[in-house]
């Protein structure tokens, strides 16, 4: 450890210098928090009236005294970008927070698994739950996935494997449709069961997400296939493959876990949307398991409908919906984030012999 | 059936022009490639020796602006006729990279066999040929008792001798080598050009090189490209390596191989 | 000097390079793939077809005023469908969102590339990313319980200090300061600030590493190596960043409709009076009970977000890409 910090002669800073920096990063704190307690201040007004200014004034002041116009600047520089980041994090954190420790209270064995069938918006907690909902929003986003993952991943071949002018024009598209409100999307396939006589069932409601789903899929895939060397499908063309034989049998299986992740963070982007199966589907409060027929619930749907009424059972059961609908978004999302890490590791060596 | 030793066979390129896009790169390389003689392609970067290379076994096609002019002359047959298939010609002439590339996602013997499996050919006898081709190699003893290994646990220089096996076993005729050392140790290089002059007995090479030492020692013939600024590149000398050395007829030859500049 | 030519002859003629006859496999491979491709250029046009066909009926009888006029009332017996104070509020929330995400994110962005250490900024993206994949009905369903009673308090403070700035004036002097623009413009940048802070983390990260270390070199400061290296070279990224964050903050649905009063009162710019508009989430909010006539006029309203959102996200992405030349092709 000493040996570590006598050869880094940079990493050692003065011991006035420690101690300057701390005054500087927690005084400013302690007053404003002295007055929100103590002057019982409400606490936005301590942060924004007190506080900052404090904080503000004594980072500039230390900053001038390091290094004159130059390092207040620097000094500056650092703490908006920190105040900023720090905000970023407190609104997540206050996200997530809220809906676990409000979603805890809603939570129980029944809840996962039971349905609606005889609950009201006063019915206590004790009776029902969202498993009519996860099965719903299993089928749906199933039938989903059925048809963008395969198309999505055709299309990111096409933008990464073939000589086409067009891929350009095809990219810009793609990306376009990804900010496709989804409010639009469940408009367009209303439109299109009204031009068709479809009825409104777990299908339709499928068809909502699936222009919403297609180009995370695509972007995602996209990115991983053109992370594999071009050298490897060079190589393998030198030794005579036809180019859907390297793309199979090399291509693909060097992307694999990127692939996955495209259709983990495909599953993400859809399986919370709210505004097209609103408008597609009929919801329900019974177990539906026939996509096809008849009304179906989904979490993302069960939230919005309980989260109208005003009773405070109904208000439980939306958060508990919602800390179901953030699981199961934090494992897709979480699964994704372990199989991306695990891909980078796995090309380090690759790195090292090239050298 | 595989025969560990095939046919060699003289490969000619006639009046190559090369373009990409509106870009002239190449213009009027002729030159001959006999069976079992070894040609290295010298020259300074940017003259066009390694898109020269490429054009050789139809790899150049594959970047979207590029055009070509002349032929190339596979035991009289031209490569670019639109009634040959370009896999074929892929097949009868191998390539290897300059950085080692083996499939990562592939065992070791997998390696070996891809490239039958790739264009789609019968596999025979495969632990045979993946033997004889490691062999070939000069890898064999490496990494016999590890075929099933990941071939990315191989060192730089073993993953090269294992992209050289990878196309020894497609039993090409002629090999094209794309400065296959310049990512190598010189104890790597030094077996590299070992093999080189093993595999000449059996098929004809032609190997794009930065080393002067290295074209010495391994060919047989030398071809000596430049470009000047903003014209296109072309062959200044060709000849028997002795002769382009120590007898060089252009006085830029004489400055190249003797390290004026470059 | 010119090179040897034994012929001599400049003009050659080009071969035609094509890839010879292709394999079967290949040619299906690349239809297959290249169908695929064009079906986006498919989908759009049929969202665009679909949504237009329905929208006709209103947009013929409505005419342009359906853009700009401030009247809903499509049960009348000549039914009036204009959603000027929707679009223009989409247009509000939606810049304000901007204004409050893009400091947010271009700092998180900074932090991450510059000043963390490598495993405490691959968790600090994570976070970000996270915070992307959040669905909508969570942020709003926080918006009404958690976030509107601290913004409450955020604008009562603005409005007293800064009351004299006509956006953060109220007329009615008991105002509740619930349901406004304001809270709904923090809403919309807690959903966008991931989109902006992920295309700026990565054009910093592919910043020059020598431009910068030069700099450091002629005895630039941190600061002075942020506003006269590094910004100049990524800005127009970052503009491309913000423009996808901003399409994003239009089309937004189901949060907004949690936190704002719609009304077709415009509000131009009075943040945190207590009424506003959202043309999507008034889509979703009358959609129930509309009847046929008005099922067109929320149409039409589809119609028109989707075209600005579309020009919006093209020209994001025309920007993005020209500013990531790295993923080209």
């Amino acid at each position: 450890m000493s040996n570590l910090t006598s050869r880094q002669p940079w990493a050692q800073s003065s011991a006035t210098f420690k101690l300057q920096l701390a005054i500087v990063s927690t005084i400013p704190s302690v007053i404003g928090l002295l007055f929100v307690i103590l002057g019982n201040l409400d606490f936005s007004i301590g942060l924004i009236g007190v506080f900052l200014p404090i904080q503000v004034l004594t980072v500039a002041a230390f900053g001038w005294r390091k290094a004159k116009r130059r390092g207040l600047s620097d000094a500056l520089l650092i703490f908006f970008t920190i105040f900023f980041s720090t905000l970023v994090l407190v609104l997540l954190l206050s996200v997530l927070g809220s809906v676990i420790f409000e979603g805890f209270k809603a939570l129980s064995p029944h809840f996962l698994y039971e349905n609606n069938r005889y609950v009201g918006t006063t019915t206590s907690l004790e009776y029902g739950g969202v498993g009519h909902a996860i099965l719903g929003t299993l089928l749906i986003v199933l039938l989903t996935t059925i048809a963008a993952v395969p198309l999505g991943i055709a299309m990111a071949v096409y933008l990464t494997q073939s000589q086409s002018k067009m891929r350009g024009v095809v990219r810009t598209v793609t990306q376009s449709l990804a900010g496709l409100p989804s409010v639009v999307a469940g408009l367009f396939v209303l439109a299109i069961m009204q031009f068709t006589h479809i009825e409104r069932s777990g299908f339709t409601g499928a068809l909502a997400l699936f222009p919403l789903m297609l180009p995370t899929v695509a972007r995602v895939a996209e990115e991983s296939l053109r992370l594999v060397p071009s050298d490897l499908r060079m190589a393998a063309l030198a030794l005579g493959a036809p180019n859907y034989k390297a793309f199979f049998q090399v291509i693909l299986p060097a992307a694999k876990s990127g692939i996955i992740t495209a259709l983990l963070l495909g599953l993400a982007r859809v399986v919370g949307e709210t505004a097209p199966l609103i408008l597609t589907i009929n919801m329900n409060n019974t177990t539906n398991l026939n996509p096809f027929n008849g009304p179906i619930a989904s979490l993302p749907t069960y939230v919005y409908s309980f989260l109208g009424s005003n009773y405070s059972s109904s208000q439980q059961r939306a958060w508990g919906a919602a800390l179901v609908l953030l699981i199961v978004v934090g494992i897709l999302f979480g699964s994704a984030r372990i199989l991306s890490r695990k891909k980078s590791l796995k090309t380090k060596p690759v790195k090292k012999a090239k050298k | 059936m595989m025969n560990a030793t095939g046919t060699a066979s003289t490969l000619s390129a006639e009046n190559i022009s090369v373009w990409f896009g509106e870009r002239q790169v190449l213009q009027d390389v002729n030159l001959v490639f006999p069976a079992n003689q070894v040609t290295a392609l010298i020259g300074p970067s940017g003259c066009g020796k390694s898109t020269f290379l490429r054009t050789l076994n139809r790899m150049h096609e594959l970047i979207p602006s590029a055009g070509l002019a002349g032929r190339v002359l596979l035991d009289g047959e031209d490569i670019y006729d639109p009634s040959m298939d370009a896999v074929d010609v892929r097949i009868k002439i191998g390539m290897v990279f300059q950085k080692p590339n083996p499939f990562p996602t592939m065992s070791i013997k997998e390696n070996i066999l891809s490239g039958l499996k790739l264009s789609g050919r019968k596999i025979t006898d495969a632990d045979e040929l993946v033997e004889t081709s490691l062999r070939r190699a000069s890898i064999w003893n490496e990494v016999k008792d590890r075929l099933g290994d990941q071939a990315l646990s191989l060192s730089g220089g073993q993953q090269q001798r294992l992209c050289i096996a990878r196309s020894l076993a497609m039993n090409p005729e002629v090999l094209l080598m794309d400065e296959p050392c310049s990512a190598l140790d010189p104890g790597s290089t030094r077996r590299i050009e070992e093999t080189i002059q093993e595999l000449s007995a059996s098929m004809t090479i032609v190997i794009v090189t930065h080393n002067m030492q290295q074209a010495q020692r391994v060919s047989d013939q030398t071809a000596f490209f430049l470009a000047d600024e903003n014209t296109p590149g072309g062959v200044v000398e060709f000849g028997s390596t002795e002769n382009v050395f120590n007898q060089p007829i252009d006085p830029r030859t004489n400055d190249y191989v003797n390290g004026h500049f470059g | 000097m010119a090179n040897e030519q034994k012929t001599g002859s400049p003009e050659v003629s080009k071969r035609k390079l094509s890839s010879g006859p292709l394999s079967k496999g290949d040619k299906w491979f690349f239809r297959v793939t290249s169908i695929s491709a064009n079906f986006a250029f498919v989908l759009v046009a049929l969202i665009v077809v679909f949504l237009f066909a329905n929208a006709w009926p209103t947009l013929s009888s409505q005419g342009f005023s359906f853009l700009t006029g401030s009247n809903w009332n499509p049960d009348a017996k000549h039914p009036v469908m204009q959603l000027g104070p929707m679009l223009w509020g989409s247009l509000l929330i939606g810049f304000t969102g901007v204004l409050l995400a893009a400091p947010m994110a271009i700092s998180a962005a900074y932090l991450i590339v510059y000043l963390l250490p490598k495993p405490a900024a691959r968790v600090a993206t994570t976070i970000i990313d996270l915070l992307a994949a959040l669905p909508s009905v969570v942020i709003g369903l926080w918006g009404i319980a958690v976030f509107t009673p601290v913004a409450v308090n955020w604008a009562k403070i603005s409005n007293q200090l800064l009351g004299w700035i006509p956006i953060f004036h109220v007329k009615d002097p008991n105002a509740a300061f619930t349901d406004s623009p304001f809270i709904a413009g923090w809403i919309v940048a807690v959903m966008i600030v991931p989109i902006i802070t992920s295309v700026t983390r990565e054009i910093f990260s592919q910043m020059d590493d020598g431009l910068i270390n030069g700099a450091l070199a002629l005895g630039g400061s941190r600061f002075s190596v942020f506003r006269r290296v590094i910004m100049p070279t990524s800005s127009s990224g970052i503009i491309g960043g913000i423009l996808l964050g901003l399409g994003r903050a239009l089309g937004e649905t189901v949060a907004i409709l949690y936190v704002l009063q719609l009304s077709f009162k415009i509000n131009f710019f009075s943040l945190l009076e207590s009424r506003g508009g959202a043309v999507a989430s008034w889509i979703l909010a009358r959609f129930g009970e509309a009847s046929n006539s008005e099922f067109h006029g929320l149409m039409a309203a589809g119609l028109v977000i989707f075209l600005v959102t579309l020009a919006v996200n093209m020209l994001a992405s025309f920007i993005v890409n020209r500013a990531q030349p790295w993923r080209k092709n």
